[in-house]
């Protein structure tokens, strides 16, 4: 077994002791121990992951990522569903500073206003009419909390494992790829080269001569250019901020014009798809316990 | 490892923690509302993936995606919370256990642990009056229903 595997095995064993244990069982709850193991297996995992392009970058990134983590984690273990909603909250903040990082502005804000102002405020709505009175005990006490628990880390432990190797591998052969590649070129670019430089030689008037040294030189220089666009690419940076990808200067317009262009119809749907939720929300509510709607006559 | 893929592999393992801890949530949390909130967030975990390989293939695809999830979010929301108030108001609990007789037929019924006895508190004795005439009774549903919830 190698180090790697090994410390993100060991962060999947403390993550899952750590989750039972804050998880609310029986009224019991080991809030120090369950913390403290959380915390090492956050760092091991963080520990797994390579820094990004610049300081900043990863500085901004591995503070959102806790952020988002750490209320997370508050979210499914609060005793109380009141805090409950506050810390989920606090995970959609994060998770729109991750979308924000990763170039997705327009999500960013719609994640804040649809998910932290619309949906969070029903759900605490929704709490507070059926709240019951004093600390109920179906809070308190976790369904099996041990194997879902232990279920849940295992399938975190598992992705992170599969995804490292796989883009470690990737980068690496893309990698390899790109310097045969480069060699090959030159190569080619040198071979080119000596067949005009042999051509150019003889008996020939030095004219042909000289003319025959500029096609060299402009072989050569071809090659280096080529060789370095391959380089650029295998690097991930190409000139991608140039062109008009998502992280385009006017995000947000061409973001629109996607998503009204290409994806009209999927739009059209997802608004009859609000429609009939609202229409089928309201009907659900308006019933009356014996099945007849609030708004008919009583008899 | 370019920035690129290091980017997008930390976001993929940022997107699978929030989509199990919600998972976690959802299979072991008792409480309606703490369940659809651990819903939601592993809905969080899947738009982080999707954005993440959006910036990484540099094409939109994974956005719009989001935009939808976002939208059928919204929805399963209002039609979610609308469920649970109109169980609240014939229970009186947001508790899922109540609903356990909806199981399959060949399922074991659901054994509730028996809570701690708490203290209780001291009550001033009722006064006790003569009985006249008979007990009314009272159906069970009648005085669980709470009209006002």
């Amino acid at each position: 077994m190698t180090g790697p595997q090994a410390t993100l095995i060991l962060a999947t064993a403390l993550g899952a002791v750590g989750m039972w244990q804050l998880l609310p069982r029986a009224g019991a709850r080991g809030k120090l121990l369950g913390a403290a193991c959380l915390a090492v297996a956050l760092g091991l995992w963080a520990s797994r992951m390579p820094l990004l392009a610049d300081w900043v970058q990863s500085g901004l990134f591995f503070i959102l990522a806790g952020v988002t983590i750490v209320a997370a984690v508050a979210t499914v273990t609060m005793r109380n569903p009141v805090y409950c909603a506050i810390w989920f909250g606090m995970t959609l903040l994060g998770t729109a500073g991750l979308l924000l990082l990763a170039g997705a502005e327009f999500l960013a804000v719609a994640t804040i206003v649809v998910y932290a102002g619309a949906i969070l405020v029903t759900f605490l709505f929704v709490l507070m009419l059926a709240q019951t009175e004093g600390r109920a005990w179906y809070d308190r006490s976790a369904w099996e909390a041990l194997v879902s628990a232990v279920a849940g880390i295992v399938i975190v432990g598992l992705l992170s494992v599969t995804t490292s190797g796989v883009l470690l591998a990737k980068g690496d052969k893309a990698a390899e790829r790109a310097a045969a590649k480069r060699v090959a070129a030159e190569r080619a670019a040198a071979e080119r080269a000596a067949a005009i430089a042999a051509e150019g030689k003889g008996d020939r008037p030095a004219a042909e001569r000289v003319l025959a040294a500029e096609r060299v030189l402009a072989e050569l220089r071809k090659a280096a250019e080529r060789a370095a666009a391959i380089a650029a690419a295998a690097e991930g940076k190409g000139d991608r901020q140039a062109d008009d990808g998502v992280l385009a200067e006017h995000h947000v317009a061409r973001f629109g014009a996607e998503l009204f262009g290409r994806h009209l119809i999927a739009i059209e749907v997802a608004g009859t798809l609000l429609l009939a939720a609202l229409v089928g929300a309201a009907a659900i509510v308006s019933q009356t316990r014996d099945g007849r709607t609030s708004g008919e006559d009583s008899p | 490892m370019n920035p690129e893929a290091a980017l997008l592999n930390n976001y993929l393992i940022v997107g699978a923690m929030l989509f199990g801890i919600g998972m976690i949530g959802f299979l072991s949390r008792r409480n309606m509302i703490v369940m659809f909130l651990a819903a939601e967030m592993m809905l969080q975990g899947v738009s982080l993936t999707l954005v993440a390989f959006a910036r990484f293939h540099n094409d939109y695809g994974g956005q719009m995606l989001v935009v939808f999830v976002i939208a059928v979010a919204a929805c399963e929301a209002a039609i979610a919370l609308a469920l649970v108030l109109m169980l609240v108001r014939r229970s009186g609990k947001l508790d899922v256990a109540v609903w356990h007789a909806l199981r399959e037929a060949d399922q074991p019924a659901f054994a509730e642990e028996e809570p701690p006895e708490e203290p209780a508190e001291p009550q001033e004795p009722s006064p006790q009056l003569t009985q006249a005439g008979l007990t009314p009774e009272i159906p069970r549903e009648e005085t669980e229903y709470r009209p006002r919830v």
